[in-house]
């Protein structure tokens, strides 16, 4: 599998004081990788570390496009930012997932209106298209910001805690989601929720001040102790729970 | 009726004040649908009043208060992002301080300035009809080029205003729109003083994008609508003050105050229809 981004011991945070020190990850095509880890601990930080919001301030992150007119990244950030009175259509969110191919001039070419009906179809909310967002559920809300994150069909999908404010359904059709887009990009999934971690991503990365790569989603409290990662229980098996971490 | 509006027209500044209107109506309904949408609406309440400080500088060295205006509603524009960022000021408390410091900086400089100024008055509550043509000039101009900036960067404007930090993943220069974007705000609004005046002049920005919003939820027919809106309440406000005799600036406002109220019972009679209908 391909490399598409590798940070080499990287330390990273804002106004001199140091969030993540000296760590290492890389990830490769269809890896899906759980990011877990104490409020605080950093997850914010790598995320924006692996968009390149925020440059390291020691090491390296590599990134590895094959072509040059390539989307590495899909981002879907937490959606308590999004100001749901804001006055713009579904159709418009999702068109600006294009807006790095684009760039600041660009104007909107039939097939890109092309690739937004496809992705809204492919998350199954075509009916929802000239909907402004104000009148849409969480869950709808959330299948947009995922479109926006996917229309550029990138080779990374980032996800910020996709599963809050969402209802139960939704959160298992993202998951069967997420499994099928799994076979075309690599994963970054930050999760508080360990059960869903645990039963749907391949690997995990440990995140308190500095990172842990564990390379299997199995994982026991002994080693998350051992890890410096203070979430609390562990579910496997098929089921789904929903287990809290430490508050 | 129609008698009184042809005389009206026979004199020169009254067609300066529509030209003014008309101009001040496009850029506020550019500058207000952002700060509507982006809830910068204090922002903008603070700027307009700390741009105070500038005039009473103004008469007191004896420049155009203009200029003063317009110099301390830029540095208020950024001296929040600096008090916010740099110095750790909470945002709405920075606010708060500058724009009553700006008030005060102008109160202290009237009361030191020689003499009585007989164009106070102008600056705190607006008259258009005192409009020259080296506003309109200078108005025309500000148009010209926020009306390109809006065409040719749309879709950044609107992508930052809902969601910068996606925006940013975007390659979007994000703080330097914003950093524009602000200085559009600080001139449109310095600029705009002539009509309505300091005291009045938020709801100039905030009005019309609100009535426009009751009907559309798209970014640019809100620009648009509230540009005619705007428009209308300036003349319609102009037209009532001249013939009862009473403020023009305090004219406009209940005007489109009035034209909220109206379009709002438009809005709930459609609904209320649509829920019969269903």
């Amino acid at each position: 599998m391909a490399k598409i981004i590798e940070i080499v011991s990287a330390s990273a945070g804002y106004n001199n004081e140091i969030i993540l020190k000296d760590i290492n990850l890389e990830i490769s095509d269809r890896d899906f990788v759980g990011i877990i880890g104490p409020n605080g601990g950093g997850k914010t930080t790598l995320l924006k570390l692996l968009l390149g919001e925020l440059k390291p301030i020691k090491g390296k992150v590599k990134r590895c496009s094959k072509k040059p007119n390539e989307s590495l990244f899909g981002y879907l950030p937490q959606n308590t930012n999004i100001d749901k009175q804001f006055p713009i259509t579904v159709n418009e969110v999702v068109l600006s997932g294009l807006l790095g191919k684009k760039g600041v001039t660009g104007r909107y070419t039939k097939n890109d209106k092309q690739l937004a009906l496809d992705v809204l179809q492919r998350i199954g909310i075509t009916d929802l298209k000239n909907k402004p967002i104000g009148e849409l559920s969480g869950g709808q809300l959330q299948r947009v910001l995922l479109s926006r994150a996917l229309i550029s069909n990138p080779r990374l999908l980032v996800l910020d805690e996709p599963n809050t404010y969402v209802d139960n359904r939704f959160e298992k059709e993202l998951y069967e989601l997420l499994k099928e887009l799994n076979k075309e990009m690599a994963i970054v999934m930050v999760s508080h929720d360990m059960g869903t971690i645990t039963s749907h991503v391949k690997t995990i990365a440990c995140v308190n001040r500095t990172l842990h790569y564990h390379p299997s989603n199995k994982i026991s409290n002994e080693q998350l102790a051992a890890y410096d990662c203070p979430i609390q229980v562990i579910a496997h098996g098929p089921i789904p729970h929903t287990i809290l971490g430490e508050h | 009726m129609l008698n009184t509006i042809a005389n009206f027209f026979e004199y020169q500044f009254v067609t300066n004040a529509f030209a003014a209107a008309l101009l001040i109506s496009i850029a506020a309904a550019m500058v207000g649908t952002y700060i509507v949408a982006r809830r910068l609406v204090f922002l903008s309440g603070g700027i307009t009043h700390a741009s105070f400080g500038g005039i009473g500088i103004g008469y007191y060295i004896g420049i155009n208060p203009i200029l003063g205006a317009a110099a301390f509603a830029v540095l208020a524009a950024f001296g929040v992002e600096a008090l916010s960022q740099k110095m750790n000021v909470r945002e709405d408390s920075a606010i708060g301080m500058l724009w009553s410091v700006g008030m005060a900086i102008g109160i202290f400089f009237i009361f030191l300035t020689p003499g009585y100024s007989p164009n106070l008055m102008t600056f705190l509550f607006g008259s258009i009809l005192t409009v020259s043509s080296s506003d309109l000039i200078l108005l025309l101009i500000l148009n010209v080029v926020m009306v390109s900036f809006f065409i040719i960067f749309y879709k950044p404007i609107l992508y930052l205003a809902f969601d910068s930090e996606f925006a940013k993943t975007q390659q979007i220069p994000v703080k330097t729109f914003s950093y524009i974007l602000k200085g559009f705000i600080a001139i449109t609004i310095v600029l705009s003083i002539r009509m309505v005046g300091i005291i009045l002049l938020i709801s100039m920005l905030t009005i019309p994008p609100t009535i426009a919003n009751l009907f559309t939820k798209r970014f640019s027919s809100i620009i648009y609508i509230s540009a005619v809106v705007g428009f209308v309440g300036a003349i319609g406000g102009l037209l009532i003050s001249y013939n009862i005799n009473v403020p023009s600036g305090a004219t406009i406002i209940m005007v489109l105050v009035t034209i909220f109220a109206a379009a709002k019972l438009v809005k709930y009679i459609i609904i209320r229809t649509q829920l019969r209908g269903v």
